[in-house]
């Protein structure tokens, strides 16, 4: 019998993230409610197939914040009507008189059920794409992408580490600081309290960072990020030409009568100038660290499985097929079958992709 | 103050950058009161998305330049107080709606530390948040955008360390950038919501300025006046209560951690060598490997 | 190894320099332990090993200090980590990453080696500190000792040939300082690693040590024989303490190599009976605390399970057991800091229940010392924390103040409370609750990071409240205290009382507990050195 010792071997979590951003864009692209629902049932799927149990689930959470929106959009669409004028009355409620100075706004009125359909699928467009990024957040926790961070970017990478790290000890703190104010006589109410709790809880943090600082130091912190004065000048110079690219680049993207043709080709090439800038900067011994993730054909499965979805339905929006922009009639809209396939490809990782073990906590 | 404004110093071209990302970052944010009505519907559904990228890249390329070889342990380990401080409140506060208290965290931060350690540690205090409540989005980049600005803008406010005005000015600039962030904030997906706004509150592409001004006004006392403006008024009050105390942490935390405390070594007494005295911010070349501070100025 | 040449060290705001002129020469592979009280500048010396001192607290360093022929005033810390490893008093607190395995890599990792070299020495080190069952364990839920040996594997695991620890026991309970201990004996012996260890509770570790070096305001001894540095130190474990008492030379300094010399002491005492050196104390009814089927449970976990227990008046009552036995929820559970799940508690003479009370005013009964002093301090100066004490309790001002005078040897009022040593940390806490002139108080654990002196202090003061009629109620690991203290000595284990009488008959009946002095001289039950002294006084 194994021990429960190992550690889980997960997937790469770079693969979640791709198979994650790649599921949003396939949503972004479609207000189709069915389509939609495949989505947040595929992440749903997936999550429960393979979240890993160490770690909290941060899915329900966006599941929540999504239906919360779909209710919201739906109630002040009702309230206040939107852009979208149909002929279904489904209820007319009193309207309020408002001031000139507001003549283009309603309050109550006439509710159709065209406008409502439009604001419930477009508000469920969202929910989908917001379903997509907590699966990706369930499914590879962003601090392992941490370690992936450029060697420029790994001194702010190490300060989240650390104040990741701190912030649950800082509400532990919070607690037992609480506490220790009713010895003094006080129940810790109202925000007096609250801020005089603030003053220990902080004095514990930054005693305890200046020993994490030293411990950091004599643990040979930064010896092995590299970078010399040319490399970081080039970066400079590289960002700040990057920068001003996409700067010249947006201008003419937006407007159109300064060439908008020019727009798009500076800034991708400011946006890779300001990237490559990251990579210059500094470099770190490639050799060095310790069980890095590494990259399986069941990551790369992971992201083409990811990337159908997406391809299916760029293309069919910019082909307009039938059902990706469905009509607000009060029926089922088509659905366009290549398409709910593709979404359900994109489920297939629930059982090829390796499960992560159970650890002993 | 002896302690360090300077902490992170701000070097022109970090300066720079800053700038340039703040401009691209109001563009992301105000552009479609500016555009015709072509590129408005051409790009409304993309530009949120785009903007994210951007701004995300942006942001990182930012943090790169304003922190390149300057951060040492002792900044990272104060750095990841401010985070998680930042982080932590926004744990707390993630059932109160947009309640952040965070931002008074980062305002103070900027405040004791200077520009260039009150925009990262906005910046990274959001991050913090977001990772430790397994929320990373595209919403991410525009929010570290706004926060890093409020910590910097907080380290540049004219105002006298440790004056009575300071409590007032802070809690005024709380107040204010409160209401500030979640008018931007919602510009981020106002547009995108096309028709699908409320009657009158929507944005028409290609209207005239005064227009869409008008109606992102509605829009914005409709759906979001309700939460900023508690979310200003506790920042403010919070400033104004524990403020002071707060400073005074801070800045005694940042003394205790010694930033800028001259490092000597002296022969001993009876040897005729000169004192031999050591920047602040170290330090010699090292003999086993190069490092990223080796260049620094004596 | 080690080469101090005249060093001298002075920070940058301080009046006085905190080293004067170490001259000093650590051969490699030795052991060796600083002893000194609290201040002394014991921590300044190990951390100018490998350059914290100056580099990184900023100040002067005059003179030369070397390691393994490195100059600190050419290599920075980082540039030494692969020659000086230095662990911190609290382990927690210098945790990088969140599970075991990956804080044993991770000074590798910074230092740039290669992965295949990293594999293996973290898989070697993992095995060396007996750490291979928790090496996918968050680092949060792990007990103090296994924290500590997690830190001392992370720093051994970089391969340096010295390695300087800064009190790593003293906040253990005495079975997970055994464990790190052993830990540290094994790298002594087995790889000829050179250790440099600062630590208050002598008695763990004197035995352990080749040579000693004796610190105080500054001065620094030449390397000494262990037996003749106790001789000589002003701080020294009651086993010594026995010794001087009785003139035994050479020094020992195990229980066994006193017990081979304590035959003849033994006969000298044996007419005597032991008894208290402190008058015996007016003590009261059995009704200061009462506790009936107190059941706790804490995170689902049922921490204190059906515990029935009175204390009299006056007395001293002594908590002990392991760590999460249930000490500190008992505690808790009596100043209504955590909820009960079952059973009843009543305090004070009123027969108060205190979890049916506001905290103004159970306050007035019943006082709680935390673990922590430090949560309890708000203020930005001493004198500030105090007359807040005052206005807290609506006790007359001036009365902390007061109170703070007759506990401690004097404090500087404008000090900032987290800038006092841990001593004074505990002593203000300690004014700041009596401020209420409560009539049960409870302390927990209030000897962590406490030298001698500081330790003594606290005995006698709480020798004095109780006599004036306050109920004292202390969880301890700290046998020396409550054989100082105690009136009746209560042993959890699991939720449960297991053991329950006066102090002198569980005491000396139990191997894990008993003092060192009982040790030496059972089969007769003397507690302390004191009523040794107090009984040869009188057979003389």
């Amino acid at each position: 019998m194994a021990r429960l010792e190992l550690r889980p071997r997960l997937q790469h979590p770079a693969a979640w993230w791709l198979w994650g951003l790649g599921l949003a864009t396939a949503a972004s692209r479609t207000t189709n409610p069915v389509l939609l629902l495949l989505v947040v049932g595929v992440c749903v799927v997936v999550v429960a197939e393979r979240h890993d149990p160490a770690t909290v689930n941060p899915l329900p959470a966006f599941l929540v914040i999504g239906a919360v929106i779909v209710v919201f959009r739906i109630v002040m669409t009702a309230l206040l009507g939107n852009g979208f004028v149909g002929q279904t009355v489904v209820v007319t409620l009193p309207s309020v008189p408002l001031p000139d100075w507001a003549a283009s706004v309603r309050i109550g009125g006439t509710v159709t059920l065209e406008s409502l359909l439009y604001a419930a699928y477009d508000a469920l467009r969202l929910a989908a794409v917001l379903a997509c990024l907590g699966a990706a957040n369930a499914l590879a926790s962003p601090r392992r992408l941490l370690r992936y961070l450029p060697a420029t970017l790994y001194d702010v990478g190490t300060a989240v580490v650390v104040g990741l790290t701190f912030a649950p000890q800082l509400l532990t703190d919070a607690r037992d600081v609480r506490a220790a104010r009713t010895l003094r006589g006080r129940d810790g109410r109202g925000v007096r309290e609250m801020a005089r709790l603030t003053v220990p809880v902080l004095e514990t943090a930054f005693e305890r960072s200046l020993g994490l600082a030293a411990s950091m130091e004599s643990r040979g912190y930064g010896r092995s990020v590299r970078s010399t004065t040319t490399s970081r000048r080039a970066a400079t110079g590289l960002a700040l030409a990057g920068l001003v690219g996409v700067l010249a680049g947006l201008y003419g993207l937006l407007d159109s009568s300064a060439g908008g043709v020019l727009g798009l080709p500076v800034l991708v090439l400011g946006a890779l100038l300001a990237g490559s800038s990251l990579v210059v900067g500094a470099s770190r011994d490639p050799r060095s660290g310790h069980r890095r993730d590494r990259w399986t054909w069941t990551a790369t499965t992971t992201v083409l499985a990811g990337a159908v979805p997406a391809a299916v339905l760029v293309i069919a929006s910019a082909g307009g097929w039938p059902g990706v922009v469905p009509s607000q009639q009060a029926q089922l809209p088509e659905v366009p079958l290549l398409a709910v396939l593709a979404v359900l490809v994109s489920a297939t990782p629930a059982w090829f992709t390796p499960r992560p073990r159970e650890v002993a906590p | 103050m002896m302690t360090g404004r300077r902490v992170i110093p701000l070097r022109w071209p970090a300066a720079v950058a800053v700038g340039v990302v703040g401009i691209v970052g109001l563009v992301a944010f105000t552009w479609p009161f500016f555009v015709t009505a072509d590129v408005a519907r051409d790009h409304g559904n993309d530009a949120p998305w785009l903007f994210a990228v951007l701004l995300g890249l942006l942001a990182v390329v930012c943090l790169a330049e304003v922190t390149a070889g300057r951060l040492d342990a002792k900044t990272i380990a104060v750095l990841g107080v401010a985070a998680a401080a930042g982080g932590g409140l926004r744990l707390l506060s993630a059932g109160t709606a947009g309640l952040e208290p965070m931002f008074f965290v980062v305002i103070v931060a900027g405040r004791v530390l200077g520009p260039g350690v009150g925009f990262v540690s906005g910046a990274l205090a959001v991050t913090t948040g977001a990772l430790l409540t397994g929320g990373v989005g595209p919403w991410l980049p525009f929010q570290m955008i706004c926060a890093g600005g409020i910590g910097l803008g907080a380290g540049l406010l004219p105002v006298r360390a440790g004056s009575r005005v300071e409590r007032w000015a802070l809690a005024a600039y709380a107040l204010v950038t409160g209401l500030v962030f979640g008018l931007f904030m919602n510009l981020w997906f106002w547009p995108f919501l096309g028709t699908g706004a409320p009657t009158g509150m929507g944005f028409v592409p290609g209207a005239p300025l005064q227009d869409n001004l008008a109606h992102y006004g509605l829009f914005y006392l409709a759906t979001s006046l309700g939460w900023d403006l508690p979310r200003g008024v506790l920042n403010a009050v919070l400033v104004l209560v524990a403020g002071p105390a707060l400073l005074r942490v801070f800045r005694r935390g940042a003394r205790r951690a010694a930033f800028g405390v001259p490092v000597v070594f002296a022969p001993a007494p009876g040897r005729d060598a000169a004192p031999h005295r050591e920047p602040a911010e170290p330090h010699d070349e090292p003999p086993v490997v190069p490092l990223h501070d080796a260049e620094h100025p004596r | 190894m080690i080469t101090f040449e005249h060093v001298s060290v002075q920070y940058a705001d301080a009046p006085a320099p905190s080293l004067h002129d170490v001259t000093l020469e650590i051969p490699e592979g030795e052991l060796v332990l600083v002893v000194g009280p609290t201040g002394s500048g014991k921590s300044t010396l190990l951390r100018t090993i490998n350059g914290l001192v100056p580099h990184f607290s900023g100040g002067t360093l005059t003179g030369r200090v070397a390691v393994d022929g490195l100059d600190t005033a050419e290599h920075r810390p980082r540039d030494l980590a692969t020659v000086v490893g230095l662990v911190e008093q609290n382990p927690s607190s210098t945790f990088v990453t969140d599970v075991v395995e990956d804080e044993v890599a991770y000074g590798m990792e910074t230092m740039g080696l290669d992965s295949t070299t990293i594999r293996r020495r973290v898989e070697e080190t993992l095995d060396l500190f007996g750490l291979t069952p928790l090496r996918a364990r968050s680092l949060r839920t792990l007990s103090g000792g296994q924290q500590q040996r997690v830190a001392i594997a992370a720093l051994f695991a970089a391969g340096p040939r010295v390695l300087v620890l800064d009190e790593p026991t003293s906040a253990l309970d005495p079975v997970a300082a055994e464990e790190v201990l052993a830990s540290l004996h094994r790298i002594v012996h087995d790889l000829g690693v050179t250790v440099v260890l600062a630590e208050h509770r002598l008695e763990r570790v004197v035995h352990h040590a080749d040579r000693v070096v004796l610190v105080e305001e500054g001065r620094v001894s030449e390397l000494l024989d262990p037996a003749e540095a106790m001789l000589r130190s002003h701080i020294y474990p009651p086993v010594v303490g026995l010794s001087r008492l009785v003139g035994w030379s050479p020094t020992p300094l195990s229980i066994r190599d006193a017990r081979r010399k304590a035959s003849s002491l033994r006969e000298a005492l044996g007419a005597s009976a032991p008894r208290p050196v402190a008058d015996l104390r007016v003590i009261g009814p059995a009704d200061a605390v009462d506790l009936t089927g107190v059941r706790v449970s804490r995170g689902g976990r049922v921490v204190l399970d059906g515990v029935d227990l009175t204390v009299a008046r006056g007395s001293v009552t002594t908590l002990m057991g392991r760590n999460g036995a249930g000490k500190s929820t008992l505690l808790g559970a009596v100043a209504a800091q955590h909820r009960l799940s079952g059973g009843r508690v009543r305090v004070g003479a009123a027969g108060i229940d205190p979890h049916g009370r506001s905290a103004r005013e159970r306050v007035r009964t019943v006082g709680l010392v935390p673990q922590q002093p430090e949560l309890l301090l708000y203020a930005e100066s001493v004198a500030a924390e105090c007359a807040a004490a005052d206005d807290d309790f609506g006790a007359p001002s001036g009365t902390a103040r007061a109170l703070l005078e007759r506990i401690s040897g004097g404090v500087d009022p404008s000090v900032h409370p987290r800038d006092l040593s841990e001593g004074q940390r505990l002593e203000l806490a300690l004014a700041v609750i009596l401020a209420g002139s409560p009539e049960v108080l409870l302390l927990d654990e209030p000897t962590r990071g406490l030298d001698y002196g500081a330790k003594k202090r606290l005995g006698e003061v709480l020798t004095g409240l109780a006599a004036q009629g306050t109920t004292v109620l202390l969880a301890t690991h700290d046998v020396e205290l409550a054989a100082e203290v105690a009136d009746r000595v209560v042993i959890l284990a699991d939720g449960e009382i297991v053991t329950d009488g006066p102090a002198r008959e569980v005491l000396a009946s139990s191997p894990a507990f008993a003092p060192q002095v009982t040790k030496v001289l059972l089969p007769q039950t003397w507690l302390t050195v004191a009523e040794v002294a107090g009984a040869l006084a009188r057979i003389a």
